[in-house]
């Protein structure tokens, strides 16, 4: 086995068992409980509107994975590649091993994304079949999953390699990385033109079809869409790019601990 | 025999603060104290040795070899931390077997050698058990066990002893000192003295980033002339032992102890001294059940080095 598929078989095992592991596999499936709220409220017919279940997973189940729990899952397990062995002071342990220092990263990334995709592919499609059970024989609905988790991987992975950059760099790297998140991403999407395609999320919603419009719509921007084909390969250059410089900054960096 | 860790006008800054100022240091197979109160720089130097610090300026080598990012040198190196950190969600085992994969060995072979080193470090009973519900001194030992598990060459060991109850760093020592018996190196940091006298005579002082000395602790000890050497006596006849001795110019103070037989003499040439009492012994036919040197040990040579 290669030291990066050492490094990934270690930290997969201790990150099963970690408390953060516990509690975003529990909000995970927070939507799946919604999705079960609604199905239960439709067969009691309190509810007096009438929503499908594509639409409920369109504008409530989808943004919440995309505008939230994708960027809060890579936020903080990204960061955590680098900052939890600083913080925790075991980094140490992994120095004095015989491993590549771009093996830790790599073995780490992976390890990360492993458990993370899990949570995101298996809470949306829990979700996703939840909502839509009647129609599960329909391959049109299938393939909208099928398309939806691929979109949303392909973005954890970027963004997961973009946090593990900032947490080899920055001490701080979580509060640039919320201020990331929730600034630049969620703004910089509304402006016109060529501004929006500065931001990741451009990318990712250039996937999506935009939901139909409604009241209470949340993911209602005023995207210009970049074709999928670019926007596949500008979110796996940025993975790349992005993990090639984690990866150099911890093999370049030294770290201390504060005493 | 050739020396395992060379290093030679060693320095490492962290901004303006000085942690390392030319350290030029040989250590050979054996065990070598390296010792220094907090802060002194024991740590810095143990980190660059084990490549998780660059030095600014400077080299440092382990077997011929640079250290940083050199990644393959760590197949014959154990590093016990000085910090108390664990993967806490981990038991004692899945802590020594996940690090041994690393290396790698096989799963069995993994097994099989932290079952040994937990053994050899009495942990064996307690492997089950959640590290975050380890003791102090169980932490301590689990540190060590994960830095001989993979039988290094070489073990750079930093304050091995922190935490330690009596009990424990009996244990502790003995393992180290087993270790001499196998040829290995061994470096040790520790700032209590006689935890390092307890285990070796080979000693490196440092002190605000320096190398104030190294050798043997006698010689050590020798090389301060000005400073005076303490030696206690214990003999039939002390009052005319010490009448005998203040004639002699070497002897700057001799003092009758607490006991009725004892006897203390301050001394600046210690060689003239010793070459003189079996003379002395014989002509007037003392009997002398005991001489120690209670000054000749690391405290004494520590404090006048760093001034006290």
């Amino acid at each position: 086995m290669s030291a990066a598929g050492r490094v990934y078989t270690f930290f997969f095992q201790l990150g099963q068992k970690s408390k953060r592991t516990k509690f975003f596999f529990i909000l995970s499936l927070l939507p799946v409980l919604l999705a079960a709220f609604l199905r239960l409220q439709q067969a009691l017919t309190l509810s007096r509107r009438n929503i499908t279940g594509l639409f409920f997973y369109s504008n409530v189940v989808l943004p919440f994975y995309v505008q939230f729990l994708l960027l809060m899952l890579a936020l903080f397990y990204g960061t955590s590649i680098v900052l939890e062995e600083v913080e925790g002071r075991t980094l140490p342990y992994l120095a004095a091993r015989p491993l590549p220092r771009t093996s830790i990263i790599l073995g780490k990334y992976g390890s990360s994304a492993a458990l993370a995709l899990a949570m995101i592919d298996v809470g949306l499609a829990a979700s996703f079949l939840v909502l839509n059970a009647e129609q599960l024989g329909d391959l049109s609905l299938d393939l909208v999953l099928l398309r939806d988790m691929a979109v949303l991987d392909l973005g954890l992975l970027c963004y997961l390699a973009l946090f593990a950059f900032l947490g080899a760099l920055l001490k701080r790297a979580v509060l640039f990385g919320l201020l990331f998140c929730f600034g630049w991403e969620n703004v910089l999407i509304y402006f016109p033109g060529l501004t929006q395609k500065l931001a990741i999320a451009h990318y990712l919603k250039s996937l999506i079809p935009q939901p139909p419009s409604s009241g209470f719509a949340f993911l209602r921007f005023n995207l210009e869409p970049s074709p999928p084909l670019t926007a596949v390969l500008v979110l796996l250059g940025l993975t790349a790019v992005f993990l090639g410089a984690a990866c150099l900054t911890f093999s370049l960096k030294e770290y201390l601990f504060e005493n | 025999m050739k020396a395992a860790i060379q290093t030679d006008k060693l320095s490492k800054w962290y901004g303006n603060i000085l942690g390392l100022s030319e350290v030029s240091l040989e250590v050979r197979p054996g065990i070598t104290g390296l010792l220094g109160p907090n802060g002194a720089g024991k740590s810095t130097l143990m980190k660059i040795l084990t490549g998780q610090l660059r030095p600014s300026l400077g080299r440092a080598l382990i077997w011929g070899e640079k250290i940083w990012n050199n990644f393959r040198l760590f197949n014959r190196i154990g590093y016990c931390p000085e910090h108390d950190s664990f993967y806490e969600q981990t038991t004692g085992w899945q802590f020594l077997t996940g690090l041994l994969r690393l290396f790698p060995f096989s799963p069995a072979e993994a097994a099989g050698r932290a079952e040994r080193a937990l053994a050899t470090v009495e942990l064996l009973s307690d492997k089950d058990r959640l590290i975050r519900g380890y003791s102090r001194g169980m932490r301590q030992r689990l540190k060590v066990a994960q830095a001989l598990a993979h039988d290094p060459d070489l073990l750079i060991l930093d304050e091995p002893l922190n935490g330690l109850d009596p009990l424990g760093k009996r244990r502790i020592i003995r393992l180290i000192k087993d270790l001499k018996n196998d040829n290995k190196t061994v470096l040790l940091s520790s700032h209590v003295l006689p935890e390092v006298e307890a285990l070796t005579r080979d000693i490196i002082l440092i002190h605000q980033g320096k190398i104030l000395a190294s050798g043997d602790i006698h010689e050590l000890r020798d090389l301060i002339d000005s400073h005076p050497h303490i030696i206690a006596l214990r003999c039939d006849r002390p009052r005319e032992l010490a009448a005998r001795l203040v004639r002699e110019p070497f002897i700057l103070k001799v003092q009758l102890g607490g006991q009725p037989d004892s006897l203390i003499v301050e001394t600046d040439n210690r060689d003239r001294f010793f070459s003189l009492l079996p003379e002395l012994v014989m002509d007037m036919g003392l009997a002398v059940d005991e001489i120690t040197s209670p000054d000749d040990n690391l405290q004494a040579v520590f404090d006048y080095l760093v001034g006290k």
